[in-house]
């Protein structure tokens, strides 16, 4: 158990958005704005965490054959309660997210870090993966969440910055998310091929 | 000879058995977790819900401090025709001293982006004394200004601009007698199909 490289994984490395590119509707569809980009975020880092935690806990009780259909189970457990719980007590999130919460039952994340992770190591470890694996993906959220609230709407978390008439409209719309992922995209495959180059 | 082995499918009944058990079990834990997590969040999600009902429907009533509103009428078939393409959600009476003073009617009409949840109240005259926006999923900075009231370019705000219509209009049209906010025409129209089937549904209940 390396924390340390599994850290440098999520963020960087194996970035899930950036790399692994995992979740990537749920990336584009509701960064509109920082608020609903850090609520979007920290619900995936809990339902990954728990769901790993779980998962690599009855690893040795799953029967191989019908591993997704308990991943899946355990999965939609942890989402249905993070979103009755967000209804009840954070309900401005909740409305802004919409149905994107509910759907993060199909969010490729979970399930790709419970196949290819969980599964296959301790309770710890998969703790510490769903933490870091969620930060990463929150901080590609709030990446694209600057960039298009900033630029696309000219507010940050509510604010106006940028005067009203000044404001690039198409970044809000989906068109402007494809773009600025791209970008991001680039960017990072660009920094890590040169920090490989240094070595 | 191919190398690759199909896997075989193990036809033995325990193990067949051993695996419905398993997920059966999970399932049902998963169940009787979720049954807690309901018990505790329910009547909360439901306050929230009718509190923001009734707000909605306060914003919607030409004297929101004195008016009460009745359970949620049923609806009938005439009154769901009455309101043809646009989705007719529910119907309350506002009451001011007791006295039916009108209705408020929530109806969902089609966005541009998807549903428009909005609240309509008509008053008993058969004129509209208010337009409030429930839930939308226009996109924001363009279809957004029309959910949040946008002066249009005659200076009124683009929802308030339906108050003191009435079916003697005639039907409301955008670029006759409704003003579009510049870009956002779709989302206006949506909101005004919305007017519109409000002023039918409260026509059809006299």
């Amino acid at each position: 158990m390396n924390i340390g490289k599994q850290l440098k994984e999520g963020l960087l490395t194996q970035n899930p958005v950036l790399v692994q590119m995992l979740g990537l509707c749920s990336t584009m569809a509701i960064t509109t704005s920082i608020m609903n980009g850090l609520g979007m975020g920290v619900s995936v880092l809990i339902i990954l965490t728990a769901a790993n935690v779980v998962i690599s806990a009855i690893r040795k009780i799953v029967p191989d054959k019908i591993r997704i259909a308990m991943f899946i189970v355990v999965i939609a457990g942890f989402v249905t309660c993070v979103d009755l719980l967000l209804q009840a007590f954070f309900e401005s999130i909740a409305a802004s997210l919409g149905v994107f919460i509910p759907l993060i039952v199909v969010n490729c994340i979970i399930l790709g870090r419970a196949e290819s992770f969980s599964y296959k190591n301790g309770i710890g470890a998969s703790f510490f993966d769903g933490i870091f694996q969620g930060l990463g993906y929150t901080a590609v959220l709030l990446a694209m969440c600057f960039i298009r609230e900033l630029l696309g709407a000219g507010t940050l978390a509510g604010f106006r910055i940028i005067p009203e008439q000044f404001p690039i409209g198409i970044l809000t719309l989906p068109v402007g998310g494809f773009l600025v992922l791209g970008c991001l995209i680039a960017a990072m495959q660009w920094a890590l091929s040169k920090s490989k180059e240094g070595k | 000879m191919s190398t690759k082995s199909k896997e075989t499918v193990q036809m033995d009944p325990a193990y067949i058995i051993k695996l419905t058990v398993t997920l059966f079990v999970t399932c049902c834990v998963v169940a009787a977790a979720l049954g807690g997590v309901n018990a505790v969040t329910e009547e909360k999600i439901d306050d929230i819900n009718r509190a923001n009902t009734v707000a909605a429907m306060k914003a919607v009533v030409a004297d929101p401090d004195n008016t009460t509103f009745s359970d949620e009428l049923p609806l009938t078939d005439e009154m769901t025709a009455a309101a043809g393409s646009v989705a007719l959600d529910s119907v309350y009476e506002a009451q001011v001293g007791g006295a039916g003073a009108g209705y408020a009617i929530k109806v969902v009409a089609s966005g541009s982006q998807g549903k428009i949840e909005m609240m309509v109240g008509v008053d008993g005259e058969g004129t509209v004394t208010g337009v409030s926006i429930v839930k939308n999923a226009e996109t924001a900075g363009i279809g957004s200004k029309v959910m949040t009231n946008m002066p249009t370019a005659s200076g009124v705000g683009v929802l308030s601009q339906f108050e003191g219509k009435s079916a003697a209009d005639g039907v409301l049209t955008v670029g006759a007698n409704v003003d579009a906010i510049s870009g956002a025409t779709v989302s206006t129209r949506g909101v005004t199909n919305g007017v519109n089937a409000a002023l039918a549904v409260a026509g059809v209940m006299g």
